[in-house]
């Protein structure tokens, strides 16, 4: 992600392990196997200086703001303790005027948050508390878990548009994970799609969303329900099936069972991912 | 506060009629009363789907409770009538009918309740079958084991579930199948009004398809009733012939779908409707500014009137009336009443 800064949204149901992995971006978990890269460096081999420098570069906003703060603490304090650790202004007299600036950002400011606790925020307001508290270092990337699905449907375009004024102005990459696909457009430049711990398909937002490449793609975008009326002509309905948990230990193709167009190949052998038309998609359909 | 509903004054041919109910919250040791329902009114046809819309804490679970007559402590309810037509045209008030004949009468066999997080209300010691099983005996229907086993089997197969699972113990299902399985119990008895709290909360879009594409063809199927309370208006786009709005504890506009969300009357409505994200949409959207009020101490007047872009004075002074537009709708906004000055 070193071209100019990108919303990159992962998308999937739950136990898709979208948050498994966000918390192996933010160093919460030791992975198995594999690498992390972050402008080059490992980030699982940073020494205690790098992981300082790593915590300023990348920061996390989480779904329930209301579990992401102390409830017996006073909520302006997390924004002094981050300016004290990560920006090393140990006085609050100067960490004021940055702190202000950025509550500014997300439409608060410091008079209004002062001395207050969890309680006397809304959910809306408490979330951008945590937003503002994230970008106080400036990250070049911030990840965030499900930011909006706490909120009421009329908070939640308004903290969208906060992460996009992030990306323009701050010019700060966001990795953006969500179940809700009606959002993922709304918000992202680019989409991965994650089906029980396997990335199925990855590409530019536009064109993932006109023509999927992946089954199970066309099913999630099938299945959205839109709050418009005319959904109601327009929506197949679907049939449930009772396969839920053998598909984590499935060999193959994990979408195999409930794949409209599954091949013989599909549920012994994983498919390979490769590259279509500016994205990459794991699917047998389209090996030749 | 102000009695301004008009008394409904034909039950016509509605299934269930909510009259002017009124309830809310004791929180004794603070002397508060969280007002969630204020003087909410509405009628349930025949074969039809009602939706009741709103945010969280805008009193439509709370509603929910009152009309299924799960009143407990510290849920009080001051006024209003639940009236339900138990069968040629025999209408029982839940409110004021003692316990024992609703929960033999009524529940579940005339109006059944699907409950918000309806995976954790089984009995975890009880296999899926003697759910089943327990729920026929306490209403008095004889039935073969066999019937229940060919019952299980149809409705198991259409939601998607395993047959297997009629003897697993709750706890071996996960949490979506939990919740067929409630929904499965609920409509059991081929009750002619189904109340169905958040049914798909917590569960992917596919399943949810899934399951509402099964109530909605259920629904058809037998000519029942349906009251669907989301919070997602994708939810009730799918589902409502009629939707009801409410914004803290009140029914702001009530009327067709169809009208409702293409051309809204209440700002708080229009408002909801435009923050809506459509799939395949980029363009720049507005939130509604500022949050839902604290229901122990409303905004006087209209509740909506500090978020509202057209606040006039009289919205700030007193609670708006209900204008009835046409037939069987109604809007509660001073903007479209005649008595506006």
């Amino acid at each position: 992600m070193s071209e100019p800064p990108k919303i990159f949204v992962i998308v999937g149901e739950t136990g898709s392990g979208k948050s498994t992995l966000l918390k192996l971006i933010l160093r919460m978990l030791i992975p198995d196997g594999g690498t992390i890269l972050y402008k080059g460096r490992d980030i699982f081999k940073l020494n205690r200086e790098g992981v300082r420098w790593y915590r300023r570069e990348v920061q996390a906003v989480f779904q329930d703001p209301y579990e992401s703060f102390n409830p017996i603490r006073r909520v302006d304090t997390y924004l002094y303790d981050t300016a004290k650790f990560l920006l090393n202004i140990g006085k609050s007299i100067e960490a004021i005027p940055i702190i202000d600036e950025v509550l500014r950002f997300v439409g608060l400011d410091l008079e209004r948050i002062k001395g207050k606790s969890i309680k006397e925020f809304s959910g809306g307001e408490l979330q951008r508390v945590s937003i503002a508290r994230a970008i106080l270092s400036r990250p070049r990337l911030l990840v965030a878990d499900e930011p909006v699905s706490m909120l009421d449907a009329s908070l939640r375009v308004s903290v969208l548009n906060t992460f996009k004024e992030i990306r323009d102005k701050l010019g700060s990459s966001i990795i953006y994970v969500t179940h809700d696909l009606s959002t993922a457009y709304y918000i992202g430049d680019e989409i991965a799609v994650l089906y029980r711990g396997v990335l199925v398909e990855k590409g530019p937002m536009d064109v993932v969303y006109s023509e999927p490449l992946h089954p199970y793609t066309k099913m999630l975008l099938d299945s959205i329900l839109e709050p418009d009326i005319r959904i109601k002509e327009r929506i197949k309905p679907v049939k449930l099936s009772s396969i839920e948990i053998s598909e984590f230990l499935a060999p193959g193709c994990k979408f195999a069972n409930r794949c409209p167009y599954v091949k013989p190949i599909c549920s012994s052998k994983e498919p390979p991912s490769i590259d279509i038309d500016r994205r990459t998609v794991s699917c047998w359909l389209y090996i030749k | 506060m102000t009695p301004l509903y008009t008394q409904i004054n034909s039950v016509g041919s509605s299934i269930l009629v909510a009259e002017n109910i009124d309830g809310g919250y004791i929180v004794p040791d603070r002397r508060l009363f969280i007002h969630a329902v204020d003087n909410v009114s509405f009628t349930l046809e025949g074969n039809e789907v009602l939706g009741i819309a709103g945010e969280s804490g805008c009193g439509k679970s709370t509603l929910a409770k009152i009309v299924y007559g799960v009143i407990e402590p510290p849920l009080i309810v001051r006024r209003g009538r639940v009236l339900i037509d138990v069968g040629n045209r025999n209408l029982i008030d839940i409110l004021s009918s003692d316990r024992e004949t609703i929960r033999r009468e009524i529940m579940w066999k005339t109006l059944s309740y699907i409950p918000q997080n309806s995976m954790n209300v089984l009995n975890p010691m009880k296999r899926i079958r003697d759910h089943f099983i327990e729920t026929l005996k306490f209403h008095g229907i004889e039935v073969s084991k066999k019937d229940v086993v060919n019952y299980t089997r149809e409705v198991f197969n259409s939601v998607g579930l395993p047959i297997d699972a009629t003897n697993a113990y709750p706890h071996q299902l996960s949490g979506g199948m939990r919740q067929r399985v409630v929904i499965a119990l609920a409509l059991m008895l081929k009750p002619r009004v189904v109340l169905a709290d958040e049914p798909t909360t917590a569960v992917d879009v596919v399943t949810q398809l899934g399951i509402l594409s099964f109530l909605k063809e259920w629904q058809k199927e037998t000519k029942c009733s349906m009251i669907v309370i989301s919070h997602d208006m994708g939810v009730h786009a799918y589902m409502d012939n009629r939707i009801a709005i409410m914004y803290a504890g009140n029914i702001v506009e009530y009327g067709d779908a169809e009208k409702v969300f293409t051309d809204p009357l209440h700002p708080y409505t229009k408002l909801l409707i435009e923050s809506l994200i459509k799939k395949g949409e980029k363009s720049i959207k507005k939130g509604i500014l500022g949050s839902p009020p604290n229901l122990a101490n409303p905004p006087p007047g209209c509740r909506f009137h500090p978020r509202c872009p057209y606040a006039m004075d009289i919205c700030r002074k007193e609670e708006p009336l209900e204008t009835r537009i046409g037939n069987n709708y109604r809007v509660k906004c001073w903007l479209y009443s005649n008595s506006r000055r």
